[in-house]
C-alpha cells in the first residue's frame, strides 16, 4: 500500500563490479512490477537493495514518503518470497507464519492486568493524572496471531497444515506457506524473487494465476522478479527489462511488444524470436527501399510506416537492423512487401504452424526466418515461397547500439527548409531567425528536436492525433499538409499555435551547419570540508574557487562513496545554461561570444579550456566570473561513473 | 555338473573367501586396537600393587583392591578430589569454549568485515602449531594475572583456545541457507535473535560435536595442569596419576579406567542430537 521511487539507484561491488547502473523509477501503490532479463543482469540484485539486504551504492529509494536507503529490512515495511521459500526448518507452519507477527508490535493503549480493589477490571484502560489514555507498544496476543494466520492460510488454503513442519510439505505447498508469511504481515510492499522457478510447469502456472489474483485481493504493490519472458507478460502491469546492470525498457507488456525500445527487448519478449536481419534503408519519393545486407532481396515500404524513423538512417548506408515477429509475415500474400523465402522446416503446435525458412535461397544463419502459419499446415522442405510482410508492424534498430531508431516518441522532426535573408521557411510558413543563428542562403534541411516544439509561437498548426507515451502526450500536427510531432503535457484539439526553440535545432543549408546549443555544462572538482564560525562547511571545489554545498548535495556524496573517501574523490559536476549565471565571487572565464536567441540571451564563456554556455541578459565582454547555483547541481563521480545527485 | 552351474559355485566360494579375509582382517585390527584397554582393566583389578609382581604378561591374582584404595585411601592420594577438580575444569571450559567457539564460527560464517579473510588464514596458520609450543609464554602471562595454581587460570586457557578451531562449525553453519536468516531479518529478527532462534537449533549436532570436543580436551590434558597447579588437592585427575608411586600401578590403571566414564556417559547422553538433516525443508536444493 505504498508507491516506491527509485532514483539513480547504483550498485558497485568492492571489486569494482557493477551490478546495477542508474535505475530510475517510479512504481505506484498497488502496481504489479515484474523485473525480467537473463541471469546476472541485476533483477534480484535491485530486489535485494529494496528489500534492504543490499546496500545501495548511490541514489535514492523511497518507500512512501521515506527515504529508505539506510533503514533496516524488518523498517522498511516490506515482506519478500525467496526463490528457495527459505522456510524456517524447525518451526510448525504455524510458527513459520506466525514469526513475523510475533517480531512486531501493535499501538495499544495500558490496561490494568488484574481486578483491583478500587474497581478498575482487568483488561480496562489505565487513565493519567488528565483522564487521558495511556499509550503504549505491544506484542499480538495468542488470539489475534491465531486468527491472523488462519486468515493468511485460508487465502492461500494450508489451513489443513499449520501443524506440519516444512519438510513434510511438497514444493507447491512450501512456496504457499512462503507466501503466506509474507502476507500475514500486510506489507506495503511485496518483492517475490523468482517464486516459481523451483516448480515443476503445470504448478508454476497454476501458482501464477494464483499469485496474480493474490495481488488483486491484497491491494498491495508487488515486485516480481523472473527470468521467464511468459511470467512477466502475463502478470505484470509493468514490466522492467534489464541486461547487464541496465534498465533497457520499462513499459507495459502490451507496449514492450508492440513498441520494444532496442533490439535486446524486441528479442526477449515474445516467442518465438522476432526475426532480425541487417539492412539498409533509402528513402526515395514516398517509399523507403529497404535493402537486406545479407541477401540479395529488397523491399520498398511507403514512408509513412517509417515516419518516426530517425531521419540520418535513411541515407541508404547507415547499417541498420530490420526486426518483425512471425505473426507479421504470412505465406498467404496477404501483407504489402513480398518477400522470397525458402523453406527449410516447419513446426506443428497445434494451433499454428512454424514455418522456418532462409532468405537466401542458398541457405545461412544470418538470414534465417520465423513465419507463423496456421494449424497443421504442411510445407515442403526447400520449396521457395513468396511471404508477404506487413509494413504496419516493421521494427528498426541502429546495427551497433542495438536502439530503436523508430522510437514511439520520435526524437526529431525531419523537414526540408530554405533561408534567406535571415529567414527561415519550412512547412509552408516563414520564421526570421534570432541574431544567434548565422546562416548562409539556399535550401537544405531542418531538424527540430520534438521537444523543442513550443506552444503558444506564431505558427498555425492543428492536431490530427494524439498518444499518451509514458505520461506524456505526443500530437500529431498538420501544418500545411505536412507532419509535425511536438510533446505536450496536456491533452489538446484543434487548431494550435506552436514556435520552436531555436536553441535546440540544427540547420544544414548549403555546406554550412548550424548546431544546438549544448543542453549540459561540466565542470570538473571535488569536495572539501571548511571550518567556519566552528561548523563545518562542505564546499564544491571547483577550479580553485569554493562554492557551499547543500545539505542534499554532500549527504549523498558520503551516501555514495562510503569506504572510500569523500575527499580525495574526482567529482564532475553539471548544470544546465540556467544553473549557471554572472556574479562576483566566482569561477574566472573569458567570454568568447554571445547567443541572442529572441526571447533569451546566453553567453558563451571559456573557464579554463571548458566551453560553458551561460544565462544573461547584459551583453558581456572580456573576464567574467561565473557562479554555479550549488542547489541545481548534478554531481557524477569520475572514475566510477555514477549519478550520485 | 555344467559348466554354468561351475561357474556360480565358483562364485560363490570366491565371495565367501572375500568375507572370511575380510573378517580376519578386522578381527586383527580390533585385538591390536583393543588389547592395550584390555590389559589395563586387567591390571586395574590385580590384586598387588606393583607391576613388579605381574606373573608374566598379566596380573598373578586378581580383586578389588585398587578401586577400593582409589576412593577410600585419600590422605596422600586424594582421587576423588583430583575427579572433581577435572570435571569442574572440564565442564567449565566445556560451557565457556563452546559459546565462544560457536559465536566465531557464527561471525565468520555470516559477517562480512574488513580483515575478515586474514584473521581465518591466521588462526589456520596459528592452529599448525602444536598447542605446547607457548606454554612458556602462557606460563608468564599466567604469573602476570596471578593465575598459577588456580583452576580459573586453566579454565581461561581452555575456553580462549577453544575458538581457534572453529572451521569446522563454520562450515557447518554455511550449510545453513543464507537466506533463512534473510528472511528472519526481513520478518523483524536482529542478529541476534536469528543466532539464538535459527541458527542455534538448527545446529544441535555441530553443538554436541563443539561440547564433547571442547569436554574432552581438558578432561585429558596433562601439561597445562602439571606446569599451573603446584598443590596436590588441586591436582586434575592426570597429573595425580601421573604423581602415584612406582608402586601403585593398579591404583594407577584403575584411575585411568574410571576416568574414561563420564564422557561415555556424557557421549550417550548426546548422542541423539547428532543427526543429520536438521535443516531439511527450509529450502530449495
Amino acid at each position: 500500500m505504498a508507491n516506491l521511487s527509485l532514483k539513480h539507484i547504483y550498485k558497485v561491488y568492492p571489486n569494482g563490479a557493477k551490478a546495477v547502473n542508474d535505475f530510475n523509477m517510479q512504481i505506484d501503490d498497488k502496481e504489479f512490477i515484474v523485473f525480467v532479463g537473463p541471469s546476472g543482469c541485476g533483477k534480484s540484485t535491485t530486489l535485494r537493495m529494496i528489500a534492504g539486504l543490499e546496500e545501495i551504492t548511490a541514489g535514492e529509494l523511497k518507500i512512501g514518503d521515506t527515504v529508505v536507503n539506510g533503514m533496516e529490512p524488518k523498517d522498511r515495511d516490506i515482506a519478500m518470497v525467496f526463490q528457495n521459500y527459505a522456510l524456517y526448518p524447525h518451526m510448525t507452519i504455524f510458527e513459520n507464519i506466525a514469526f513475523g507477527l510475533r517480531m512486531r508490535k501493535v499501538p495499544d493503549v495500558k490496561r490494568y492486568k488484574k481486578d483491583d480493589n478500587k474497581g478498575h477490571r482487568a483488561g480496562e484502560p489505565v487513565l493519567d493524572k488528565n483522564g487521558q489514555e495511556i499509550p503504549v507498544m505491544r506484542k499480538y496476543n495468542k488470539q489475534e496471531l491465531a486468527a491472523k494466520v488462519n486468515e493468511a492460510a485460508e487465502i492461500l488454503g494450508i489451513t489443513e497444515y499449520l501443524k506440519r513442519k516444512p519438510k513434510e510439505m511438497s514444493g507447491g505447498q512450501r512456496q504457499r506457506v512462503a507466501l503466506g508469511r509474507a502476507i500475514v504481515r500486510h506489507p506495503k510492499v511485496m518483492l517475490l524473487d523468482e517464486p516459481l522457478s523451483n516448480l515443476d510447469a503445470k504448478l508454476r502456472t497454476q501458482m501464477r494465476s494464483e499469485i496474480v489474483k493474490l495481488h488483486k485481493k491484497l491491494e498491495t504493490t508487488f515486485i516480481y522478479v523472473t527470468h521467464d519472458q511468459v511470467e512477466a507478460m502475463t502478470m505484470g502491469t509493468r514490466i522492467v527489462v534489464m541486461k547487464d546492470g541496465f534498465v533497457k525498457q520499462i513499459d507495459t507488456p502490451k507496449n514492450l511488444y508492440k513498441y520494444p525500445a532496442n533490439k535486446f527487448v524486441a528479442g526477449f519478449i515474445g516467442t518465438p524470436q522476432m526475426n532480425f536481419f541487417a539492412c539498409t534503408l533509402k528513402k526515395s519519393g514516398d517509399k523507403v527501399k529497404i535493402k537486406f545486407t545479407d541477401a540479395d532481396a529488397e523491399i520498398a515500404v511507403p514512408y509513412a510506416a517509417l515516419m518516426k524513423t530517425t531521419p540520418h538512417y535513411l541515407d541508404g548506408n547507415k547499417n541498420v537492423i530490420l526486426g518483425f515477429r512471425a505473426e507479421a509475415v504470412s505465406l498467404d500474400g496477404a501483407g504489402d512487401a513480398k518477400i522470397k523465402v525458402k523453406i527449410s522446416h516447419s513446426e506443428e503446435l497445434g494451433t499454428e504452424t512454424l514455418v522456418y525458412g532462409d532468405l537466401n535461397t542458398e541457405g545461412g544463419e544470418d538470414t534465417r526466418i520465423i513465419i507463423k502459419a496456421g494449424g497443421f499446415r504442411q510445407f515442403e522442405p526447400d520449396a521457395v515461397c513468396t511471404a508477404s510482410l506487413d509494413t504496419e508492424q516493421i521494427h528498426l534498430f541502429d546495427a551497433e547500439t542495438e536502439e530503436s531508431i523508430m522510437p514511439r516518441v520520435p526524437e526529431f522532426n525531419y523537414l526540408d527548409c530554405s533561408v534567406k535573408g535571415g529567414k527561415l521557411t519550412f512547412l509552408g510558413t516563414t520564421e526570421t531567425l534570432p541574431p544567434a543563428i548565422s546562416c548562409a542562403d539556399g535550401k537544405g534541411e531542418l531538424l527540430i528536436p520534438v521537444s523543442a516544439v513550443k506552444f503558444g509561437g506564431g505558427i498555425k498548426a492543428k492536431v490530427t492525433d494524439s498518444e499518451t507515451v509514458n505520461g506524456k502526450i505526443l500530437l500529431t500536427l498538420e501544418i500545411n499538409g505536412s507532419r509535425l510531432y511536438a510533446l505536450s503535457d496536456k491533452e489538446r484539439k484543434g487548431e494550435v499555435s506552436i514556435g520552436i526553440d531555436y536553441k535546440a535545432i540544427t540547420l544544414r543549408v548549403g555546406g554550412s551547419e548550424v548546431l544546438p546549443m549544448p543542453r549540459i555544462n561540466c565542470l570538473d572538482g571535488a569536495l572539501i570540508a571548511e571550518k567556519k564560525d566552528g561548523a563545518t562547511v562542505y564546499c564544491l571545489l571547483i577550479g580553485g574557487e569554493k562554492f557551499a554545498a547543500p545539505e542534499e548535495v554532500y549527504t549523498k556524496i558520503f551516501a555514495a562513496t562510503t569506504g572510500r573517501k569523500a575527499f580525495n574523490t574526482a567529482f564532475r559536476y553539471e548544470w544546465d545554461a540556467y544553473g549557471l549565471s554572472v556574479g562576483e565571487n566566482g569561477i574566472s572565464a573569458e567570454v568568447e561570444g554571445m547567443l541572442d536567441y529572441g526571447e533569451e540571451k546566453f553567453a558563451r564563456v571559456n573557464a579554463g579550456g571548458q566551453t560553458l554556455y551561460v544565462k544573461t541578459d547584459a551583453d558581456l565582454s572580456g573576464t567574467v566570473r561565473i557562479v554555479p547555483d550549488a542547489a541545481k547541481v548534478s554531481v557524477v563521480e569520475s572514475e566510477r561513473r555514477i549519478r550520485i545527485v | 555338473m555344467n559348466k554354468a552351474n561351475v561357474k556360480v559355485v565358483k562364485a560363490k566360494t570366491k565371495r565367501v573367501l572375500n568375507v572370511l579375509i575380510t573378517y580376519c582382517i578386522l578381527i586383527l585390527v580390533a585385538f591390536i586396537f583393543f588389547f592395550p584397554c584390555l590389559w589395563l582393566i586387567l591390571a586395574s583389578f590385580s590384586k598387588s600393587g606393583s607391576i613388579y609382581s605381574f606373573d608374566g604378561f598379566f596380573p598373578a591374582q586378581y580383586g578389588f583392591d585398587a578401586f577400593k584404595s582409589l576412593f577410600t585411601d585419600t590422605v596422600m592420594y586424594n582421587y576423588p578430589r583430583w575427579f572433581a577438580n577435572t570435571l569442574f575444569i572440564a565442564v567449565m571450559s566445556c560451557i565457556l569454549g563452546t559459546f565462544l567457539t560457536i559465536l566465531t564460527a557464527y561471525c565468520m560464517s555470516r559477517f562480512r568485515f574488513k580483515s575478515r579473510k586474514a584473521m581465518m588464514k591466521a588462526t589456520l596458520l596459528l592452529g599448525m602449531f602444536p598447542s605446547f609450543m607457548g606454554t612458556i609464554a602462557v606460563y608468564l602471562i599466567m604469573t602476570q594475572f596471578n593465575l598459577i595454581n588456580q583452576h580459573w587460570g586453566l579454565i581461561l586457557i581452555y575456553s580462549a583456545q577453544a575458538p581457534m578451531g572453529y572451521m569446522v562449525q563454520k562450515g557447518f553453519f554455511d550449510t545453513i541457507p543464507y537466506s533463512i536468516d534473510e528472511a528472519a531479518r526481513i520478518d523483524g529478527a536482529s542478529n541476534f535473535t536469528v543466532f539464538v532462534k535459527f541458527i542455534l537449533p538448527l545446529s544441535k549436532p555441530m553443538l554436541v560435536y563443539t561440547a564433547l570436543t571442547s569436554f574432552t580436551w581438558p578432561w585429558s590434558d596433562f601439561i597445562l595442569p602439571k606446569m599451573l597447579l603446584i598443590d596436590k588437592d588441586l591436582y586434575t585427575v592426570a597429573v595425580g596419576l601421573m604423581s602415584l608411586g612406582e608402586t601403585e600401578f593398579a591404583r594407577f590403571a584403575a584411575g585411568s579406567i574410571f576416568i574414561a566414564i563420564p564422557i561415555i556417559v556424557l557421549y550417550f547422553c548426546l548422542v541423539k542430537y547428532m543427526i543429520n538433516g536438521m535443516a531439511a525443508g527450509a529450502v530449495k536444493e
